[in-house]
């Protein structure tokens, strides 16, 4: 074991202002991230839970995030089964509507927009999510049903077999589902006929975007591939999980978002190398004499600041251990109380990646304090 | 081994400092010369200049005037990396605090100089165990300072010390922290190194139950050097001792 990483482990306490303004840094960031996928990740629920292997969408459509589903011209829903490997297609849609609950007992009365998620309740169907219950599949088949996540029910003002105003039509409430938390917009989910009965199914030889579900689930990227190159510029076919990734990078690039991030991104960055540069020096001074001592016995200079840089770095990687401790208590809080969260690969090697910038920085700003291990001082 | 039995050798070392706006010259063009295999004992009061002549002769404090020749080479012509290289192939030091990392075992604090000196790890390793038995600490080599007691830590001290085998020790106050036990140790052990290593032993004390094991006691004032003599004890040992400096670690 190095002596960097020694002294690390054996003096964390000393260290620990670091590693904590770091992991903070770090948490700061990652928060906002997970915050954000997490709308994404509740709006596209019913998206990422389905049995789709490949979605279609209109060809110039970047993600769904701000733009909705989009439509595509209806016959494109047979030709897609000219493909021989493509088993299942449904057309699928976010719709939105104005949600009216019916109070009791002279309450005011809950009013607010909600986005209105499609499913097939024939059984295994493509747009049936996977983890419906037999019971929630049972009870949406009845017409003008409509299932809520339970963490939605306070906000839409209802419970189990109330009935409530969806566009000014009764619907009631028969199914409960959880893992469906959206705290972007309400979001309730009904099957394809109580849509159509709602009148929100897209007419005029529209669709919403197509899921496909394929013989061997293995083969969406080739499938994927094949689909576009005969698509003439008509849709574009994604799989489900590039969808997915879109998703979430389409958030990431909204104005506000990405300042928000960049403002976090530059605070952190300054408070972590002002705080870790001050601990490194007084750590360093601290031991002052037997850096000093080494350099008596011959150690060049350039190996102490080794040394010094070294330990920044481990400081940088204990701080991305704490960042990811206190990520994962948040998201555990957040999972608690219903709200989504998710933490893309991308951002966590970014977060990574600056700590140990912000350390190592931190690291050459405290090198200088070196200057002071003079081994002549040792002699008296 | 070189002929000649001086190991370090200097001619008109000269050093002021200055205070305020007065300068205080702190070695007046000493001679000084150390042998290979002597316990050379350097002694004086307070202010009197040892350490500085230490510093100067160990190649950590650059004189104003005069040269060091230590192993054959002109100590202050030498620029600072390879006067580094210097100190790290031919010196060891053992000052009067401890000076050991508090996060590392014994054993890691020896290892860490062999490892800069460019040993292997298997290698630094059996060297760093055999220099920490040869101070009695092989019962203690996984124990970090603070489970060590002041004695153990300098022998510690003494360990790294001597582990790379240096030919030019330099010891400061090396037993002021201790107790008398613990000083008769630690005074054995830089006497072993001079007899069994062949290395010059240039020891700054005020410590007079050292100067039993000395072979020659120089006392400096003022910044001159007072009186060099060579004890008796040396004048019975020194023929013995003297035999192969070469015979280093074996």
């Amino acid at each position: 074991m190095s002596l960097a990483l020694a002294t690390l482990l054996y003096e964390w306490r000393r260290y620990s202002a670091a590693m904590v303004a770091l992991a903070v840094a770090g948490l700061l960031i990652l928060a906002q991230v997970g915050m954000f996928t997490g709308i994404v990740k509740g709006v596209t629920a019913t998206l990422d839970r389905s049995r789709a292997d490949i979605i279609v969408m209109p060809p110039k459509m970047e993600s769904l995030i701000n733009s909705g589903g989009g439509s595509l011209p209806a016959r494109l829903q047979p030709q897609m089964y000219m493909h021989p490997e493509v088993a299942e297609v449904a057309a699928w849609d976010i719709e939105g509507g104005r949600w009216v609950n019916h109070p009791k007992d002279g309450k005011k009365a809950v009013t607010t927009y909600v986005d209105v998620n499609l499913v097939d309740t024939r059984p295994g169907a493509v747009t049936l999510p996977t983890d419906f219950t037999e019971e929630t599949r049972r009870a949406l088949m009845e017409p003008y049903a409509v299932a809520i996540d339970e963490s939605q029910l306070k906000r839409l003002g209802v419970k189990l077999g109330d009935d409530a105003s969806l566009n000014g039509k009764t619907v009631r409430v028969r199914a409960i589902l959880t893992g469906y938390p959206n705290i972007n917009n309400a979001s309730i989910t009904v099957s394809r006929d109580t849509l159509r009965l709602l009148g929100m199914v897209q007419k005029n030889g529209k669709t919403g975007p197509l899921m496909l579900r394929l013989r061997d689930p293995a083969r969406a990227e080739v499938v994927r591939e094949q689909l576009n190159k005969s698509s003439k510029n008509a849709y574009r076919a994604w799989t489900r999980a590039e969808l997915a990734e879109a998703n979430q990078g389409a958030l990431m690039k909204e104005q506000i978002i990405g300042l928000f991030i960049t403002a976090t991104v530059i605070i952190g960055a300054f408070i972590g190398v002002a705080i870790t540069s001050m601990t490194l020096r007084g750590a360093i001074l601290s031991s002052i004499k037997e850096f000093a001592s080494l350099r008596a016995l011959g150690v060049p200079m350039n190996a102490l600041r080794g040394i010094v840089l070294e330990l920044s770095l481990w400081v940088g990687v204990a701080g991305f251990i704490v960042t990811a401790i206190l990520t994962l208590g948040v998201y555990l809080l957040a999972l608690k109380g219903g709200v989504p969260m998710g933490f893309p690969v991308f951002w966590d090697i970014f977060v990574a990646v600056l700590l140990l910038v912000i350390a190592g920085l931190s690291g050459l700003f405290s090198i200088g304090i070196l200057k002071k291990s003079q081994p002549a001082d040792l002699l008296r | 081994m070189s002929n000649t039995k001086t190991a370090i050798a200097a001619h008109g070392l000269y050093k002021r400092f200055k205070t305020g706006r007065t300068h205080i010259e702190v070695l007046k063009r000493v001679d000084f010369d150390a042998l290979h295999g002597d316990v050379t004992m350097v002694m004086g009061p307070s202010g009197s200049g040892k350490s500085t002549l230490v510093a100067a002769l160990s190649g950590l404090l650059k004189p104003d005037d005069g040269h060091v020749t230590g192993m054959g080479q002109d100590l202050w012509a030498l620029k600072s990396s390879k006067l580094d290289r210097f100190r790290l192939d031919h010196c060891g030091f053992i000052f009067q605090g401890f000076n050991l990392f508090a996060a590392l075992t014994a054993l890691q604090q020896v290892e860490i100089i062999l490892k800069y000196k460019g040993l292997p790890k298997r290698q630094a390793r059996e060297k760093a165990v055999q220099a920490l038995t040869e101070v009695g600490l092989e019962s203690k080599l996984g124990q970090r300072p603070s489970e060590l007691s002041g004695g153990e830590k300098q022998r510690v001290a003494i360990a790294r010390a001597l582990a790379k085998d240096p030919q030019l020790i330099f010891a400061d106050e090396p037993t002021s922290a201790l107790d008398g036990e613990n000083g008769q140790v630690v005074i054995k052990l830089l006497h072993r190194a001079a007899k069994q290593h062949g290395a010059a032993v240039i020891c700054v004390t005020h410590d007079p139950r050292l100067e039993t094991y000395a072979d020659r006691v120089i006392h400096l004032e003022d910044g001159r050097i007072l009186d060099d003599r060579r004890t008796e004890h040396a004048a019975n040992v020194s023929g013995a001792a003297h035999f192969q400096p070469a015979l280093i670690g074996a």
